[in-house]
């Protein structure tokens, strides 16, 4: 990191309207490209406190502040357009959370890194409609909560609603979604309303380590593993009935199911087993970044191709695992009221992934090009009219899913066409937080547990506190103010808020 | 549950010795694995014990609450699961897999595939005196309660996991704490941690008095069912051992009002002199101090309990230094068709680096299930048999100690890990939380978490991941920043 005074760093940085800023290049070495951050007034005193922050002098090390995240990004090659952080914006392993970038499939130098995508690989939110409104769900919600996740035994015969042997996962890794309607546990037109139709067609379970297979399969056979929820959601507002009213919401009070879910350890495992490979081809290929986190390989290297294929596997394993949510939760619904899931209109109305690279066209500087887009922290969203998404959704634009962090509101978008073009079809995903809220923490204290520990003659090193209290900002990125931020700027279109009524952990 | 034996001849596919946590998880994962079979568990005790309220706190690092059952409950959930009350005496092995067991009450029952998960039994120090107890199961539990009435003073050796318990909940007594080592609760925690624990530890009641024990529900989590059948069998030495919150039953009160905690580090009872006009025992610690108490009670490790399967079965292979059934990855004996999980068992395998055997209730619960995966593909005509379960790629292990939860990641003291070769990473906020990171080469090798951290499946995830995290320095446990995040 170029350790410059706070007043010399803010020369780089330029105002371009209400609601985004550039970063110039220079502000990190060997930028080829701008930076971009999306804000309102609040979260630009966030993105400003924090630099400021990471100019005092020792400030040395640990995390780096999102906007020289955004620059570092900048400066890997084969980028193109702008590396853009969005308004959700925070510190990430190598790429911040919350970073687009796209890299250029026909410049041989371009790369892919697992650092732009997450460890958690096709996180992502998938939201089911229902015909009931709140005052039916309120006086039962308590049992639906039980029912949906309860120690549900997987594997029972030979089928699972998650894959259980070698085999089968095998089998889900290469299918995605098709697996999980091949073993009758989803509708064929859930499909419809996933990216990619709930299957990388590029995965390829041989490039998948047997560790991460380990790590995929589930424990002592229940679905259960602390690591997904799930909430039942009541519509809180509508902003844009039209487009409500093609996904299936009519009304204030109608009650949605929420499904958060991602890859989980076996995407970990993924992503390390990448990150290992990587630095060995970035010695190989002498590509040199401005952050050891940023390890990455060329798109078309043996690693860089590994990795898309190991990934597609992990993004195909995700979409299993929110299938099999899915299937949970209509059959709780269904017990409970007593009606099939087809009766109580139990659609999906839309799954996205937040942490995900794809091959996708985009127009570049007048040209249309193929990119490989990096989305970590960031949701796709697509314009009204583009190919890829469904044909229900032709006239409104992409459903776009922001989920809260667990107990907030949650909110559905739509993609625009100023979304395209400026951010790629890419906006923020839900709440950012930097810093922790945990106002309990503050007063470390040492002294008597160190004594102890010293007497073994083991090498200690303890966690600081390096900011000054009095003036430690508040960065919760809140989810209202990441969404309004996106709607102001034009990246995504407001369409419907929902508010959680019960959470429920997997 | 049948009991009357008399030359019975019983068969099944699947046999389970052992009515603990290992082997009712066992008998319940074969059940929901195969439907269509039944399986049998021996139970030498009445009542057996039963892992429920299972709450995943990460994907591997669980957190469940024991129940002790009668058996009837058992086969309630799992109608193919028949519990019948007996003890072995004997193995007798045929060929192809399958053999006889010879029970006590003159039963023959012929197994297709057999687990042993018949535990482990207390090491007792002097046991035979009779005013030392052994602390294991839950008959022993009931003659500590109806021996601390009108106790002064309670003589505690052991530095386990039940000992710690214990000491913490023994009310209106004074303690003497004999401890091996020169910190508390050793085997699970560091100098440091025992150290955060100790205020804790020493305040009568401390969880009471901070008004906790009653607001917090997981602190009064034990349940019973019908908690009297215990009377009706099983002797001495023969019920399992004890779970996880074993003590939320039982109110183990002494004669006195309050409670004073004494702890004797370093030392072990060297032996027991005759009692005096002022104590019935005396223990003479090897620190050179006599100390006199009404009881003596003796937590201190175990030894599996696997003779009678051993006896005339030289083809199984127990292990030299535990005495356990030797199991390989898959949970199988040397002997074909015989299994073992649980603490009857020493796991044979190439150990994982972050994983390492210890008896407790969490390994039981997850060898036992294993081993019925194992069990129901090696039943199958073309079944492929399982990759081994992940949960034994790093050990973890969740518990309460002196009213706080207590989470333990993998080589959490730095087991296994040269000396010098690693270092310590630390947060620390009095009576709160406890934050400690086992670092080796930039890379996080474990964990002790107390305290309601939110931190396990960071944790978890970066241990298992071994990404290098050097680049963080200290901020990896900067208290202002949400580290599971970062790791998105």
């Amino acid at each position: 990191m170029v350790v410059r005074d706070y007043n010399d760093e803010l020369k780089y940085l330029e105002r371009i309207d209400a609601n985004s800023w550039r970063i110039k290049k220079g502000f990190q070495p060997n930028m080829n490209v701008e930076g971009v951050f999306y804000v309102n007034s609040a979260l630009e005193k966030l993105m400003f406190d924090e630099l400021r922050n990471a100019c005092r002098p020792g400030m040395v090390g640990g995390f780096l502040p999102g906007m020289k995240q955004i620059a570092n990004v900048a400066a890997l090659p084969g980028i193109v357009h702008r590396s853009i952080g969005l308004p959700d914006v925070h510190s990430g392993y190598g790429f911040a959370i919350g970073n687009m970038a796209a890299f250029d499939m026909n410049d041989p130098l371009s790369i892919v890194s697992p650092g732009g995508v997450g460890f958690d690989i096709n996180c992502g939110v998938r939201l089911l409609r229902t015909n009931l409104f709140e005052k039916d769900v309120q006086p039962v919600k308590e049992q639906l909560a039980q029912s949906m996740f309860d120690h549900i035994p997987v594997g029972v015969g030979s089928k699972g609603i998650i894959p259980m042997t070698a085999t089968n996962l095998e089998e889900a890794l290469e299918m995605g979604m098709d697996w999980s309607l091949r073993e009758g546990y989803i509708w064929a037109e859930d499909k419809e309303h996933c990216e990619e139709y709930g299957r990388m067609l590029n995965a390829d379970p041989s490039k998948v380590s047997m560790r991460a297979k380990k790590r995929g399969l589930p424990q002592l056979g229940t679905l259960g593993a602390g690591n997904h929820y799930a909430e039942i959601q009541v519509v809180d507002e509508i902003y844009d009935k039209w487009a409500a009213s093609k996904m299936g919401i009519e009304d204030k009070g109608q009650v949605c199911v929420m499904i958060h879910s991602g890859s989980r350890g076996f995407g970990h495992q993924v992503a390390t087993d990448a990150l290992v490979q990587m630095e060995k081809a970035m010695k190989r290929d002498n590509i040199e970044t401005n952050d050891r986190q940023l390890a990455c390989a060329r798109i078309n290297s043996q690693e860089g191709q590994d990795y898309l294929k190991a990934m597609a596997a992990a993004a195909n394993f995700a979409w299993v695992n929110r299938s099999s949510m899915t299937f949970l939760s209509r059959q709780a619904f269904a017990k409970q009221f007593h009606m099939t899931p087809d009766d109580l209109d139990m659609h999906v109305i839309y799954d996205v992934s937040h942490n995900i690279a794809k091959v996708e066209e985009h127009v570049v500087d007048g040209k249309q090009k193929t990119l490989l887009v990096h989305r970590k922290g960031s949701t796709r969203a697509f314009p009204p009219h583009h190919p890829l998404i469904p044909v229900d959704y032709q006239l409104t634009g992409q459903p776009v899913l922001i989920g809260g962090t667990m107990g907030t509101c949650s909110y559905v978008l739509t993609g625009t066409e100023q979304g395209m073009q400026q951010t790629f079809g890419s906006t923020c995903h839900g709440a950012g937080r930097a810093l922790s809220r945990a106002k309990s923490r503050r007063n470390l204290e040492y002294t008597d547990v160190l004594n102890k520990l010293q007497q073994q003659g083991i090498a200690i090193r303890v966690a600081s506190l390096k900011l000054v209290m009095e003036e430690a900002p508040e960065s919760y990125k809140n989810v209202t103010d990441v969404v309004d931020t996106c709607h102001a700027a034009g990246i995504s279109k407001k369409c419907i808020k929902l508010r959680p009524i019960a959470v429920i952990k997997g | 549950m049948t009991s009357a034996g008399d030359g019975e001849a019983l068969t099944a596919p699947f046999v389970v010795v052992g009515g603990g946590i290992a082997g009712v998880s066992c008998s319940e994962a074969l059940a929901v694995l195969r439907p269509q079979d039944d399986v049998l568990l021996l139970s030498a005790s009445a009542l057996i014990k039963a892992a429920t309220n299972v709450q995943p706190l990460t994907k591997y690092l669980v957190k469940f609450e024991v129940e002790e059952q009668a058996a009837a409950a058992l086969t309630q959930r799992c109608p193919t699961v028949r519990v019948v009350q007996d003890a072995v005496v004997a193995l007798q092995p045929g060929a192809g897999g399958q053999g006889v067991l010879v029970t006590e009450q003159g039963r023959r029952v012929a197994y297709g595939r057999l687990c042993v998960c018949s535990g482990a039994r207390p090491k007792p120090v002097h046991a035979d005196h009779p005013l030392v107890l052994t602390v294991r199961d839950t008959e022993s539990v009931r003659a500590l309660q109806t021996r601390l009435a009108g106790a002064r003073r309670v003589l505690v050796v052991g530095n386990g996991g039940i000992a710690t318990e214990l000491v913490h909940e023994l009310r209106g007594v004074e303690v003497v704490w004999v401890v091996r080592h020169d910190h508390i609760s050793a085997a699970f925690v560091d100098a440091g941690a025992a150290e955060f624990l100790m205020p804790a530890a020493t305040q009568e009641g401390a969880a009471e008095k901070a008004g906790q024990a009653a607001v917090e529900p997981v602190v009064k989590r034990m349940r019973f069912t019908e908690a009297r059948a215990a009377e009706a069998g099983g002797g001495a030495g023969r019920g399992a051992a004890l779970g996880p919150d074993w003590h939320e039953r039982w109110e183990l009160r002494g004669g006195q009002g309050g409670r004073q905690l004494t702890i004797e580090y370093g030392c072990e009872v060297q032996q027991l002199l005759v009692g005096d006009d002022l104590w019935p025992a005396r223990a003479q610690l090897t620190n050179g101090k006599v100390i006199g108490a009404d009881l003596v009670v003796s937590a201190t490790g175990v030894t599996p309990n696997v003779e009678v399967f051993a006896r005339g079965n030289p083809g199984l292979r127990l292990d030299a230094e535990d005495g356990g059934i030797l199991v390989d990855e898959h949970m199988r004996s040397s002997v074909p068709g015989v299994f073992a999980a649980g603490d009857a068992c020493t796991a044979g395998w190439a150990h994982a680096k972050h994983w390492f055997q210890m008896r407790l209730w969490t390994q039981a619960r997850q060898m036992g299930a294993y081993a019925a995966r194992c069990m129901a593909a090696d039943a199958e005509a073309e079944g492929e048999l399982p990759l081994q379960d992940f949960c034994f790629e790093m050990f973890t292990h969740v518990t309460r100690f002196f009213g706080h939860k207590v989470v333990l990641l993998g080589l959490h003291n730095g087991q296994k890990l040269p000396d010098g070769d690693w270092e310590m990473m630390l947060r620390a906020v009095k009576g709160k939380e406890y934050v400690k990171l086992v670092l080796q080469g930039g890379r996080v090798q474990g964990a002790v978490l107390i305290g309601d951290t939110d931190l396990e499946e960071t944790f978890e995830n970066l241990i298992l991941d071994q990404v290098d995290v050097s680049h963080l320095g200290e901020d990896l446990l900067n208290p202002h920043v949400d580290v599971e995040d970062y790791f998105d």
